[in-house]
Formats: C-alpha cells, structure tokens, sequence
C-alpha cells in the first residue's frame, strides 16, 4: 500500500548541507501498523513530508496505492490521512464545521461528510462536542477531534507524527485505541515517534532511523535476534553509541 | 491493489476542475471563521458606531467657533459712553467696505455685539476669554478718539474678529477722507474704479471628492488587516497550517477563499464606515459641508460602492501577500504598520488639486486609484486614465496575489530552511516546461506599467522629434518598444523561473497542411476582424471620430514614404513573432494546464484585446472587438495544434494584408466600397474571406485531429 524507495532529500545550511533522509526505503502494508522510530532530527518528520507532497526529495520516490507523489500529489494526499501532535483547531468554527471543512478540503461530498462526521465521533466518544465551539475544548478533546480529522475522508494509509505527545495517560490510551480501531479497519499506519516503549505496544513492525538513515527494519523479535537486545530502548542506546 | 499510474501532465488536466460550489464553501468557512471573531467585530461595527459620533461633535464644535463670522463677534468696552462710540461707528454705513471689496468676500458682513464690561476693563475680560475682542476708546464723543483693540493672542478667532473691527475703522476713516478730498477737489477722479463679478456655476461636494478616498483608504485597510492576519499568519499560530497543506487542494485555491472573505470583510467596514460617515453628518445637518447641497447624494453613493471594490480587492491582496510570508501574528503586524503610513502619502494625493490621472500617475499602485476615486466623485473622470488606473490595479492585485500563493504554506514545511524575502527572486533549482499561472500574473504585472511607460514615453518622443526623426528611424522605435516590452518581460519571467524555452513559448513543428490552414484563415479573417469593427463602430463601442481618421491619414501618407517590406517587418513580422510568443506562448503554456481549454482561449484573447486598447495615452476602444476576436482565433488554432507557429503565420498574414492594403488603397479603389471607408465590404469579398476562413479551420483541425489526445506533453 505504501512503498518508500531510496528518499533522500538535503537540506543546505550556512555552511555545507545536512542530509536529512538518506536512501530511505520501506514499505507497509494493509492493517499493518509500522513505527518509524528515531530521536529527535532523526528525520522522520521530513520523511513524511516527502510522503505526503510537502517536500520534493532530491531522489527516490513514494508511492500510495500505486501512484507516486512526484506524479500525482493530489491524487496522493487524497489517500492519505495525516495527524500531528502540532495540530491545532480553528477556535471560531464548531467541531461539526471543522470537519467539515476538511471533508470539503479533501473533496468528499459534504452530506458524506456529514454521515462520517458522525459516526466518527461516536467511535471516539465526542459526538456531545460536535456543536462546541472548537477554541473551547480541552487538550485532550482537541487530540481526539484532530484523529477524527484525519479520517473524515478514509484513507487507506495513516500517517501519525508523534500523536502522543504532551498528552496525559488517558490522551496516550486514546491514541492507542485509535491506532487498534485502523488496524481493524485495515488502514495501512505509519507512526514516527521517538517514545520507545509506546512503539512496542503498538507496532508490528519498526523501522530504526538514525541521522536519515534505516539502520534497522523488523518486527520485535527480528530485531531482537539481530541486536541481541531485549527492547527497543537499549537497541537505540547501542545505535547512538556505535 | 495498484492503480494506474497517470503522467504528471494527465495528473494536472485530471485536477484541474475544481468545483465552484467547493471553492464556494472553502470560501464561507473562512468568512464564518473571520466574522464570529470578536476583533473582527470591533473593526466592523464598533469603528464606525463610535468613531463618526466623536469626530461628528469634534466637526460641530469646529464649525461653531468658525461661523462665528456669520453669527457674529463679541465686543466688551468698559462704559455705556464707549459703548455707544463704538455703536455709532459701526451703524455708520461709511464704515462698511465699497460693494467690490464685499462681493469678494462672499458679500457677507461681519456682526459685532457689543456689550458692556461687568467687572473690570475690557483687556480683563479679554483676558479671561469671556468675549471675542475688547475696545478702549479714550475721549469718546470727541472730535478724535483713540481707539485701543485687544484680542487674545493666538486664538484665531479673536485675531479674526480684532481684524475685521480695524478695517471697519479703516473704511470710516477713507469714508470721510474721500468726502473731505471731493469738497476740496470737486473734478478729483480715482485712479481706478473697481468691480467684480462672477462667472460659471458654483462648484458643489468637493469636499467629497477629497475626503471620501481618504476614508476609502484607511477604513478597506483597517477592515482588511486583521482577516488577512488571521487567515494566513494565524493559521500559522493555531497549527493548522500543516493539516491544509496536506490537503489535496491546491493552496492557490485555499488562498483565492482566503482572499474572497477579507474582500468582504475589506468592503464591509468601509461600507459600515461610510454609512456611519453619512448617517452621522445627515443627522448633526452637516451632509452638505461634504456635499455642497443639503440632499443624500444617491449617485456619488453609487460611484462609492464600486470604488469600494476596487479598494478592497487592491488592499486585500497587497496585506495578503504580507501576511503569507509573516510566521506569527507580531510579525505580520510589523510588516503592516509601514504599509499603512506608507499608503497614507500617496492617499494624501487626492488633496493637492495640481495632480491629474495621467501618465505614469494612472499606474502607480494606490495613487492612481486614489485620484480615480476623487476625479469619479467630482464628477470628471479620463475615460483612458481610469482603464489604465483599473487594468494595472487588477495586475497589482493578481501579482500580490501570485506573490501570495506562492508564499503562503511554504513555511508548514520549511521550519529547517527558513526562507527569506530573497527567496522569493531565487531561480528554481529545477527547470520546468511552463511557468505557474501564478507566475504569468507576476509577467503581467509587470508587463501592464512597463508597457504603459514604454508606449507612453515613445508617443511623447515621436511627437517631439517626428521632424527630425526619419520614418524610418520611427518605425524602428516602434518595433523595438514592441520587443522591449512584449518580447523581453516574459523572456525575463521565463528565465527568473527557469521555464524550458522551447516548450514554455510552445514552439514545436505541426503538420504543413495546419500550416497552410493559417495561411488561409489569416487571409481571410482580416474580413471578420474589419467587420467586426464596423458593427461595433454602428452599435456606439469605440469608432473613430474625424480627428482620429484625420490622423490615421496623416499616419498612412507618412508611412507611404517607407518601404512596404519596412512596414511588413515593423507592422507584421515583429508583432506576429513577439506577441505571438507572448500571447499564444508563454501566458497560454501558464494558463492551459491549470484551466480549461475554453477558458485559457478566453482570457488570453481577452488579455491580448486589452493591450491593444491601451496604447500610451490614447484609449483606443473600437480595437477591442477585432483584436479579441482575432485571439480567439488564433487561440483556438493555438490549442489545436499544440503550437505557437501557426498562430503567427495567421498573425503575420492578417497584419501583412492590412498594411498592404492601405498602403496601396489608392491603387484599390476599384475593389469597392469598404477598402477605403468604414462601411461593410462587399458581399462577394465577404463570402470569399468567410470560405477561405472556413477551409483554414477545417484543414488545421483536420490535420491537428486525434493530436490533442495521443500529444505527449513536454517533460
């Protein structure tokens, strides 16, 4: 569903360039949940940009269902879903409208979007927000508002950018609930993260980046067998010591 | 599960339709997101409600204290004896000025009141600006008495009145001396005698004209500020930026929605200004400072409402394309506060009386709307000044809003590469086959004044200098101002955004028989384009009056003393070649992928329809309608074949025919009606041209059938 094949992209700097992503490859598959896993300017951020359009790579491609984002970003977008932990609402317009928008954003027929607004909201528990100005809702609220966001137009593949970031023990039981109810609905999931220990509960499998490079790819107990290491957290300790 | 993988250039053909009724909703969310902010509130509704009431009592209270002249002024003296003195003098009718000296004055004469000191002297009460002036008069009653007239020092009014007293004495004393000299000198005879009178009619609601752009300025620009901040830097802020960007709508059109709700919310607050400005001042009974006269002026009201458009939608785009490239809310607001002291100065413009909507004043941003607005108030609007004024505003505003697009979103995905205002004038580091329809709206704006300028400053050098300029020489000016302008800006646009050449200017070889269709169709439609004129010179659009046929001969005679092929390659190949290359080329290649093929025919017609009706100063309306139905045709010859070359043999034919033809109309004159005046050809002339234009359109979609489909598209 989603095929990553030797993305590269740098970006220049006062002095020289930095390589962001360097030949990365990767693919998911169909309720497949894969973690992308790395510290912070690891460059999974910039991956999924490139994925999602935003970028233009330097080499290398991404291909959503077999359509390549260089070719077609908008048929590629179209196919995505994407959820930040940096996303925000628009305070003025009630949640009902703001979902709205985006179905409209992602040209989904606005009594389509209507039905799917609704319905998920009952799965996330946020139908009594639906009429609530969005500038009124709690942190938590919000979190759960943008995941329904980014569903309203059913993508095959989902991206997530560090979804459980500044949120409670609730808000991160939430976004794992979400990311079971895709799996379940056969979406093919991408998670960057840098929390180790939650990519272990969620994962099926995991890509390990470090400085833009994929130094290690499979499930758990692949990477297990190849690292000698029980978690993930001591695999990444041995990766930044190497 | 793969689907079929379409090319880029079948991707791009695929989105382009975007529906209206989307872009419509996209639109209402913003307009719903901007007006149920209480700021917007402020700006709309409590401006207007507050504001005019104060500045209302401020005018009220100013008009009081300067109709004093009218109303009258107080005068104190210390006594009953003074006060009757200065009475007397006064009641005296030597004391009033000579009949010219009031009729220049608005024959008004002032009042005074005089009253009597109730505590102290009248410098006391003077002092204690209880009353306008103070009189001592010593020894009144007496054969001369000295009169002492204090007024308050800098209290204009005060000054005012001590004034116009010193010249009531003045006269009594000129009165009596006049007497005195004409009892000594009975044949005494003036030197002069004065009259005045008055001709014209009276000028009425200048005022209008000069405050009501001031207002347009400062109310579209308040209104517009705060929606154009919070739709593009405020989206910023609240993180929603990535979430549309990742959107699969093209972010030109995100911003069009943009634009469309800060134009309203831009017309809005200046229309809710300017009714608060006439409520108010029709309420305190001060409309006819504004408007000369007493009544609602309901057409001036008419005339405001379309200038608010224009206002709006300049100022709209100008703060858009700002707050695009601001990352925060502070900082959008840095950049707008000079924007708006800036737009001040060229505002203050409308007040000084010397400056006129001509040359390059009609196309300078702001200015040029500015004097458009205060000449449609007076009531004395240059047709041509006004289209160049609105045409180059439009580009401004289209250029803003290029620059706008292009800005807005880059910083949702550029946090590691911040970009700066120079990265706006960097080349792409990739090449493409055609400029952005963003970047064609950039060419246009800069081609609009470029053009002007150009055309304008050659008219005023061959009108000068066409003594000691040969024919030739001139005609080679013309040529080279064709290529300077036409040739040279989209070539610089093309290569600032590194645009391959060859498929940017769509230049590719077609089939010859497509070839010989052109040559055809433009044998023959130099006919529709004549009678096109013709009915459109019957109908009342455009038409040449005799002052221009006049000239158009003396142009034709002057041009016979050239060569015919000088006149072919000056008034044919040069314009078939560059126009083409512009027209047909560059704005086609930037137009065709992001709309329809009707659409891109349209507008590029209509673009190149428009350029032909502003040459210089002139406005030369009646060539709008041949010369857009000329774009037509060759637009549609242009979309068939893929290519530009077709295009210029029509142009290059059509140019080539009529310059022939008038150059050797003497020698026609056997031919016919029409070839020497402006009525229709003859039939048989006409259904020769109307078969040679039907076989050309039929041979060049005949041999361009099936190359629209199967056409490989430029990498």
């Amino acid at each position: 569903m989603l095929i990553v094949d030797s993305l590269t992209k740098t970006f220049p700097l006062d002095e020289g360039t930095v390589c962001a992503v360097d030949r990365l490859s990767f693919q998911v598959r169909a309720s497949e949940v894969y973690g992308l896993l790395g510290p912070n300017g690891a460059g999974k951020t910039t991956t999924l940009r490139m994925i999602l359009g935003l970028l233009v790579p330097d080499s290398g491609y991404a291909e959503v269902n077999g359509v390549r984002t260089a070719n077609d970003p908008i048929a590629v977008k179209s196919r995505l879903g994407f959820v930040s932990a940096s996303d925000g609402v628009y305070p003025w317009l009630s949640v009902r409208e703001m979902l709205l928008y985006f179905g409209d954003l992602y040209g989904v027929d606005p009594q389509i979007a209507e039905t799917r607004s609704e319905e998920l909201a009952r799965v996330m528990s946020i139908s009594d927000l639906l009429d609530r100005r969005a500038g009124t809702l709690s942190t938590g609220q919000r979190q759960r508002v943008t995941l329904v966001r980014g569903l309203i137009h059913d993508p095959p593949v989902m991206l997530l950018d560090e979804p459980t970031r500044g949120l409670d023990v609730v808000g991160v039981q939430t976004i794992f609930d979400y990311i079971e109810h895709l799996r379940e609905l056969g979406k093919a999931v991408v998670v960057c993260t840098h929390r180790l220990d939650e990519a272990e509960r969620l994962c099926d499998r995991f890509g390990l980046l470090h400085r833009g490079r994929l130094t290690h790819e499979g499930t758990l107990a692949e990477l297990q067998r190849s690292s000698g290491c029980e978690h993930l957290v001591e695999m990444f300790v041995d990766l930044m010591r190497s | 599960m793969a689907e079929a993988t379409p090319s880029k250039h079948e991707a791009r053909r695929h989105h382009r339709q975007f529906p209206w009724s989307r872009l419509v909703r996209l639109f209402q969310k913003e307009l719903k997101e901007t007006i149920r902010d209480r700021r917007t509130i402020v700006t709309l509704l409590l401006m207007p409600l507050l504001v005019y009431p104060i500045l209302s009592m401020a005018l009220n209270r100013f008009l009081l204290a300067s109709s004093a002249a009218t109303s009258g002024y107080t005068v104190c003296v210390a006594s009953d004896g003074e006060a009757s003195q200065l009475d007397a003098w006064l009641g005296d009718p030597r004391s009033v000025p000579p009949q010219a000296i009031r009729q220049s004055s608005g024959d008004r004469l002032a009042k005074f009141l005089v009253t009597v000191a109730a505590d102290g002297t009248a410098e006391q009460a003077v002092a204690r600006n209880e009353v306008d002036i103070g009189v001592k008069i010593d020894r009144p009653g007496t054969r001369t008495p000295t009169a002492t007239i204090y007024s308050y020092r800098g209290d204009t009014t005060s000054e005012a009145a001590r004034r116009v007293l010193v010249e009531r004495l003045q006269w009594l004393e000129l009165a009596d001396a006049q007497i005195v000299v004409r009892r000594a000198l009975p044949g005494y005879p003036p030197p002069v005698i004065v009259k005045v009178e008055d001709v014209g009619e009276a000028k009425k609601g200048d005022m209008l004209a000069t405050i009501v752009p001031l207002v347009l300025v400062l109310m579209t620009i308040t209104g517009a500020v705060y929606p154009a901040i919070d739709l593009t830097a405020g989206e910023r802020e609240r993180g929603t930026m990535e979430s549309v960007m990742a959107s699969p709508v093209p972010r030109g059109y995100v911003l069009i929605a943009k634009y469309f709700a800060v134009v309203v919310v831009a017309l809005f607050t200046a229309l809710a200004n300017l009714v608060g400005m006439f409520t108010t001042l029709w309420a305190g009974g001060l409309l006819g400072i504004l408007t000369g006269d007493a009544g609602v002026p309901w057409i001036a009201i008419l005339r405001i409402l379309g200038l608010l458009v224009l206002f709006s939608g300049f100022f709209s785009a100008l703060l858009l394309s700002l707050t695009s490239f601001a990352r925060s809310f502070k900082e959008a607001q840095a950049y707008l506060i000079p924007v708006m002291l800036l737009s001040l100065t060229p505002a203050m413009l409308s007040l000084m009386p010397g400056a006129t909507l001509s040359g390059a004043m009609a196309i300078v941003p702001l200015v040029n709307i500015v004097l458009l607005a205060r000449d449609v108030l007076s009531g004395s609007v240059d047709p041509a000044g006004a289209l160049a004024a609105v045409v180059s505003t439009i580009a401004y505003a289209a250029a803003a809003l290029s620059i706008a697009a292009k800005l807005f979103g880059s910083d949702a995905v550029t946090r590691t590469s911040e970009k700066s205002i120079g990265s706006l004038f960097h080349r792409p580091r990739l090449a493409s086959s055609h400029p952005s329809p963003q970047s064609a709206a950039l060419m246009l704006a800069l081609l609009v004044p470029i053009y002007f300028v150009v055309s304008n400053g050659l008219m005023k050098f061959l009108q000068h200098f066409s003594e000691v300029v040969s024919v030739e020489a001139q005609l080679l000016f013309n040529a080279a101002a064709l290529i300077f302008t036409f040739g040279l800006v989209p070539l610089l646009a093309a290569y600032l955004g590194r645009n391959r050449l060859l498929s940017t200017y769509r230049v590719h070889r077609v089939r010859a028989v497509c070839y010989l269709g052109a040559v055809l169709l433009g044998l023959g439609s130099w006919t529709i384009a004549h009678e096109a004129f013709v009915v459109a010179d019957a109908i009342g659009i455009g038409g040449l009056g005799e002052d221009q046929i006049s000239q158009a001969q003396q142009m034709i005679e002057k041009m016979r003393q050239a060569s015919p092929w000088l006149l072919l390659a000056v008034f044919a190949l040069t314009p078939a070649v560059i126009e083409e290359l512009c027209f047909r080329g560059y704005l086609f290649s930037a137009l065709e992928d992001a709309l329809t093929p009707t659409r891109t025919i349209l507008i590029t017609a209509s673009l190149f329809g428009l350029f032909h009706v502003l040459t210089g100063n002139a406005l030369l309306l009646e060539r709008f309608i041949p010369s857009t139905l000329m774009g037509l045709i060759i637009g549609w010859v242009a979309y068939r074949s893929g290519s530009v070359l077709p295009g210029m043999i029509i142009h290059f034919v059509h140019n080539g025919l009529l310059n022939l033809v008038l150059y050797y109309a003497e020698k026609l004159n056997f031919l016919g009606e029409g070839f020497d005046n402006q009525a229709h050809l003859p039939p048989h002339w006409l259904a020769i041209a109307g078969m040679m234009v039907a076989m050309g359109a039929a041979l060049v979609w005949l041999s361009t059938r099936g190359q629209r489909t199967t056409q490989a598209p430029s990498p």
